[in-house]
């Protein structure tokens, strides 16, 4: 086997740059990992039948510019989500609404990307429509956790972490709603990173839960996740919440981590031993553990977080009626028409939290449900900018556990109270970064466990300076 | 605990058809998950008013001219993801009839 897969995205980038090896190298050394295991895995649901040619086109590229114009990520094998379009590409949100649907466009992100010259492998493999957390709720089947076979990915990017973590790719695409980027980042033991909200464009991402949405990077260091974030970020005319990234100029590093004590009761013996490890260590550079931080609405969070994302995932999923595209079947009237395509082409999850929507947003029970849910957002979002100034990050575990095991969680809310930590990000907006902190033993098996910074908005800057600290 | 014809408008509103013994699984799933989202009515003060807002920006407005911008898709690309398509037309069902 070759060994260039297991490289980093800057140590490939200086191998390409010095001529040691070649864009066509790389790829196909990332493809002859897929092909050896992926059918195991099933982390990428297609590998592009073009990878060596766009590849050969990155080589060409370099070949004919100058040193300083060359990105680092041209030539740089990549892995992208299921539901970032890429234009001739199949993207199908891991749903057998979408399963033949062809993008006809490119993400910003994407548009980026290939400005760079970056390379994608293929597809990965995600719950449907970014709703889960253990990729369990994939149509095309579970991604396997490449340090247990017996055990999920995490979710929803769980292909793309995956494919980071066994070397199909050197870095890869996810997309956060609400830990869909750093719960299977912490399960696999790979960076990954959610971006303030805005700060990557939205267009061209397949929409879960449009105000919590981010696309994010899952790389295997810090300094890759801050790579890749820099290529995709900026303000983007076709989407109307994208932001200028407004960099960390306005803070000065206080060097205080803020760790919200009463909120790490559930977490597991081994996982917290971890996390104290990782303060420990962030204690001995200097930086001081300030534990009196408190959150009074995180124990709404949760609650609040669900009912945002049903209202809106039952909104955003409206649009597919086998009408205009997607998966189409005839009953016997119009309402027939639509209700035997939605019920063929969305999986049972989807389902649930369509029906789900619907109820938290019918008239009798709007105020008391998503009403609540919004000012409960609000309380949390006014809390975290306040302690933010106090502190340079607040820390916690990324997950409660480390991976479970392939339908452990087969009732659907216990699976939702695994999101604890991860979802007061998406609700406040927050960036916020998994690094991993570790391993667990559990069943015989080792697990990796990831710790979760979470900075105040636009201040990435703190998650890459902090994370590597930790790395 | 909320009622089979409630899981029934519900799917009838969403435009799901629900197949065998999906109304009982939907209650009882529905019903856990409404409990305990519920939860967030018991929590914090009734009413947030202002106390939070220093954070926001001035507001303006974000539509961008009516102007056309990127394509986002070939027309032939756009036709190749009809359901049923006759030439250029994406084939429908007949929707509006003569009153009888």
């Amino acid at each position: 086997m070759s060994d260039l897969p297991t490289l980093s995205i800057t140590e490939a980038s200086k191998k390409l740059a010095a001529k040691e090896i070649s864009a066509v190298e790389l790829a196909e050394a990332c493809v002859a990992e897929s092909q050896k295991k992926n059918p195991t895995l099933n982390a990428y649901l297609e590998v592009f039948d073009d990878v060596r040619a766009q590849a050969e086109a990155a080589d060409l590229r370099r070949a004919g510019a100058e040193a300083a114009e060359v990105h680092p990520l041209l030539g740089i094998p990549l892995a992208i989500k299921d539901n970032i379009l890429i234009a001739g590409k199949k993207v199908s949100a891991a749903s057998k609404m979408l399963e033949h649907y062809v993008a006809t466009y490119d993400a910003t992100a994407i548009t980026k990307l290939k400005t760079a010259g970056a390379v994608f492998v293929g597809r990965t493999n995600m719950d449907e429509f970014a709703l889960g957390g253990s990729t369990e709720n994939s149509a095309f089947g579970v991604t396997k956790n490449p340090h247990d076979e017996s055990r999920v990915a995490g979710g929803t990017s769980g292909g793309s972490a995956a494919a980071v973590a066994a070397n199909l790719a050197l870095g890869a695409l996810g997309s956060d709603t609400g830990g869909s980027v750093r719960n299977p980042a912490s399960f696999c033991g790979v960076v990954g990173l959610k971006p303030t909200y805005g700060a990557v464009s939205r267009s061209g991402l397949i929409a879960a839960v449009s105000s919590f949405d981010q696309i994010g990077p899952l790389t295997k260091t810090v300094a890759d996740a801050e790579l890749l974030f820099n290529a995709i970020k900026g303000k983007d005319v076709l989407d109307s919440t994208s932001i200028e990234s407004t960099k960390s100029e306005i803070r000065n590093p206080k060097r205080k981590i803020g760790v919200p004590q009463s909120l790490l009761e559930g977490v597991q013996p081994e996982v917290l031993a971890q996390f104290e490890a990782s303060l420990k260590k962030l204690e001995s550079q200097g930086y001081v553990i300030d534990r009196s931080i408190e959150f009074p609405s995180a124990k709404a969070a949760l609650a609040a977080y669900y009912i945002i994302n049903f209202a809106e995932v039952s909104t955003n999923l409206s649009r597919f009626d086998g009408v205009r595209y997607g998966l189409s079947r005839k009953g016997e009237s119009l309402w027939e028409d639509y209700a035997k395509s939605r019920a063929e082409g969305f999986g049972l999850e989807t389902r649930r939290r369509i029906m789900l929507g619907t109820y938290v947003l019918s008239a009798g029970y709007y105020d008391a449900y998503y009403g609540k849910a919004t000012e409960a957002r609000k309380r949390l979002r006014a809390e975290f900018v306040e302690a933010l100034q106090k502190v340079d990050s607040i820390a916690t575990p990324t997950m409660p556990t480390p991976a479970w095991k392939i339908g452990e969680k087969s009732d659907p809310l216990s699976a939702y109270l695994a999101d604890i930590f991860t979802v007061s990000a998406n609700l406040t907006g927050n960036p916020a970064i998994s690094v991993p902190m570790g391993t667990v033993s559990e069943g015989g098996s080792t697990l990796p466990v990831g710790i979760q910074l979470t900075a105040a908005h636009g201040d990435e800057a703190a998650l890459f300076t902090l994370g590597r600290v930790l790395e | 605990m909320i009622s089979k014809e409630e899981v029934r408008a519900l799917a009838e509103l969403a435009r799901l058809q629900l197949q065998e013994g999906e109304v009982e699984s939907f209650q009882k799933d529905i019903s856990t998950i409404l409990d305990y989202v519920g939860q967030v009515s018991t929590q914090g003060p009734t009413s947030t008013q202002d106390s939070s807002r220093s954070d926001l920006k001035p507001l303006h407005n974000v539509m961008r001219e009516d102007v056309p911008n990127t394509p986002l898709g070939k027309r032939d690309e756009l036709l190749a993801a009809f359901p049923k398509r006759e030439g250029d037309y994406n084939v429908v069902r007949k929707i509006i009839q003569k009153d009888e």
